[in-house]
């Protein structure tokens, strides 16, 4: 007798696998809708996170300084305290290859305004060197003694406006011009000059110290602060940004996970019942295609590609709301921006169809224990 | 063994080899008190180029032994030998489980009382999937799906789905599929069961066609006497065991073949058997109506007729 030889991979074949999602088009489109709609869920999640990040991170990426130095042990001015020996700053200066180094008062509070207060960080700085200042003023000019620089975004919500007053750290001030770039989901911030924090504070102290390289690079400056003035901490401005982000990562790690858990396990559900109701609605093609000779590993393979292709749409439509709601959203809600890489879409996707495949498991049982006999059975 | 019924009837110049051969096939399902057998100890040869058809009651056992020669149904005992169009031979009920996908695409074709199509494909993407499963990729399962639409006369309606298609077209694209790879051996279960009178008549004779053009074998499970006209021979499946021609009547009125061991209706001196009362019925309304071909006597003219 002779055996069966295998038969050769399948390819350049009728796409089954797309004929068969596309045969009933309103559900197929249900389908996509709602695996995109949870897509879309995470994705936003993701883009809100990724934005805050990016703006709380933001006075520090914009400085011109390339090595921050604060108190020993502290690497953040999120949630963190930090005060440093006055005479810290002019050892620092002195140290070979620093073109400048400035001092800034850092403290953690709120501003108030007519429509309400926000969390902010109060930032001290000399307005005469601009140094450790807002990155740029949109509006208005450099704090004077009373006065404060207030972001654009929280001067919106709060109805602050140039001239106005406002109450920094529950002392009355006046608003002398407006930054941007500086408000977050989570909070603002604002510039006033170092005299008046330490006004506003009750207590005049160094909290970093801003330092700029000259001829070298940040790496081999901030090496050399560390030699020449131990007990303090010295970052470079990325690590300094790095740890920034990080310590607000791991703030709202746990909560940001959840969520795109939840998002994830919508989809999964989405597109298993989708799939599910779909190979149930043609359990009879499928007897056929077994009577005809088709292996479960082909109609496995045929069920795989109606999962590419779902998730591959979900995705594309998920990205296209996506991108137009990043847009759209920070002008309903000027404290929220969104942040959409594709980057962070190419992941989700790759996520999306991992889990599809999962879904696909459910049906692919049912297929794989598909009696052939059915397809000599009447079904229509 | 059910002797009479293993040697083909149809003569030819030359003995055709033999594509299917049936040795003490068997299938019982359940155990013990439950048992029941719905195929016993069949013994059945069918030489290429023939057309068996298989006829018999409801739960005779017709379409169990048509999954079985099939590969789709695996017998309790038993042996079924189908040799290829190259000569190879294969016992299709000794294949381990995951052999069964391939030997099905390359020995069997299917034609179901359904037509079986797929709605979300065109007429000619079902004939090339069909070829697409035994290898037959792109270019070349595309062109085989065209040649075999233009056989069976239907190259015109390749790119229509089949919601668009007659009944008539449909089940001639599922004859068109079942050639896609080419196998020696065909089966059909009720093929003709949704057509009208002209359109199985058209069927009967397109698959008498294939059976002589290509030297292929077919097996037809069918309760449609019109079938009879291209059979080479009409077996008789009753409790899963093939019954002798002798042992049966025709049914003056719808010409199906009935038992002998049934009640017996005498008219004009002839004993008369019908296949339900309905039958008996029509006839007791209007006897001149129809043709008695069975003049009282058991198979009489029955083996003279149809091939039997």
């Amino acid at each position: 007798m002779t055996r069966i030889a295998a038969r050769p991979p399948l390819l350049d074949s009728v796409p089954l696998g797309r004929r068969l999602l596309f045969t009933e088009p309103r559900r197929a489109t249900l389908t996509v809708l709602g695996v995109a709609a949870a897509l879309l869920l995470v994705l936003l999640l993701q883009g809100i996170f990724a934005g805050a990040i990016e703006r709380v991170t933001y006075y520090i990426r914009t400085s011109p300084a390339d090595v921050f130095v604060s108190q020993l042990g502290v690497e953040t001015m999120h949630m963190s305290a930090s005060a440093l020996p006055p005479d810290t700053v002019d050892r620092v200066r002195a140290v070979p290859g620093a073109a400048w180094a400035s001092a800034i008062g850092y403290a953690p509070g709120a501003v108030s305004g007519p429509r309400g207060r926000q969390l902010s960080y109060v930032i001290g700085y000399d307005p005469t060197t601009s140094r450790g200042g807002p990155a740029s003023l949109v509006a208005g000019r450099a704090p004077r003694p009373g006065e404060v620089v207030v972001d654009d975004a929280a001067a919106d919500s709060l109805g602050l406006r140039i001239g106005g007053a406002v109450a920094v750290l529950g002392v009355p001030l006046r608003v002398s011009g407006l930054s941007s770039g500086g408000t977050s989901i989570t909070n603002t911030t604002v510039f006033v000059g170092s005299d008046d924090l330490a006004r506003l504070r009750g207590v005049a102290s160094v909290s970093y110290i801003l330092v700029r390289a000259g001829g070298i690079t940040a790496a081999d400056l901030a090496a050399r602060v560390r030699a020449a003035v131990p007990g303090v901490t010295v970052q470079t401005r990325e690590q300094f940004a790095d740890s920034e982000a990080r310590v607000v990562t791991d703030m709202s790690a746990n909560l940001l996970r959840l969520m795109s858990v939840i998002g994830l396990l919508i989809a999964l559900a989405v597109i298993a019942l989708g799939l599910m109701t779909a190979t149930l609605s043609r359990l009879h093609d499928y007897a056929i295609l077994k009577a005809l000779g088709a292996s479960t590993a082909r109609l496995a393979a045929s069920v795989a590609v109606q999962v590419v292709w779902t998730v591959a749409l979900a995705s594309v439509v998920a990205a296209a709301v996506g991108t137009v709601l990043a847009w759209v959203l920070p002008l309903a809600a000027t404290t929220i921006q969104v942040r959409i890489t594709a980057a962070s879409m190419g992941q989700l996707a790759g996520w999306a169809i991992a889990i599809g495949l999962l879904a696909a498991l459910w049906p692919l049982r049912r297929i794989a224990t598909l009696d052939t006999i059915t397809a000599f059975r009447e079904s229509r | 063994m059910n002797a009479p019924n293993d040697v083909p009837r149809h003569e030819r110049a030359a003995p055709a080899p033999s594509a299917v051969t049936v040795r003490g096939l068997t299938k019982a399902y359940g155990r013990g008190a439950t048992e029941v057998v719905a195929v016993r100890d069949v013994d059945l040869t069918i030489v290429s180029g023939e057309v068996v058809l298989v006829m018999g009651p409801s739960g005779s056992g017709k379409t169990t032994l048509l999954l079985m020669l099939g590969a789709l149904l695996r017998p309790t005992s038993g042996s079924i030998v189908v040799t290829g169009r190259d000569g190879t031979r294969v016992d299709v009920a000794a294949e381990p489980e995951k052999a069964l996908p391939a030997l099905r695409t390359r020995s069997f074709g299917f034609i179901f009382q359904d037509y079986a199509l797929l709605d979300a494909l065109t007429a000619a993407e079902n004939i090339a999937v069909a070829a697409n499963l035994a290898g037959t990729k792109g270019a070349a399962a595309r062109q085989r799906a065209l040649t075999l639409l233009e056989r069976v006369g239907l190259a015109h309606r390749a790119a229509a789905r089949p919601t668009e298609l007659s009944g008539g077209e449909q089940q001639r694209v599922a004859v068109a599929r079942a050639l896609a790879n080419d196998p020696p051996v065909l089966l059909a279960d009720e093929p003709t069961a949704n057509l009208d009178a002209s359109r199985g008549r058209d069927l009967a004779r397109l698959l008498r066609r294939l059976a002589d053009e290509d030297e292929r074998c077919i097996v037809i499970v069918s309760h449609d006497d019109r079938l009879r006209e291209v059979a080479d021979r009409v077996l008789w499946l009753e409790d899963g065991r093939f019954k002798t021609v002798t042992d049966l009547f025709i049914d003056p009125v719808c010409q199906m073949p009935v038992a002998a061991t049934g009640p017996a209706f005498e008219w004009a001196g002839r004993s008369l058997r019908f296949c339900s009362a309905g039958c008996r019925s029509e006839f007791i309304n209007d006897p001149g109506r129809f043709r008695i071909t069975t003049g009282g006597q058991p198979g009489a003219e029955i083996t003279g007729g149809a091939g039997l």
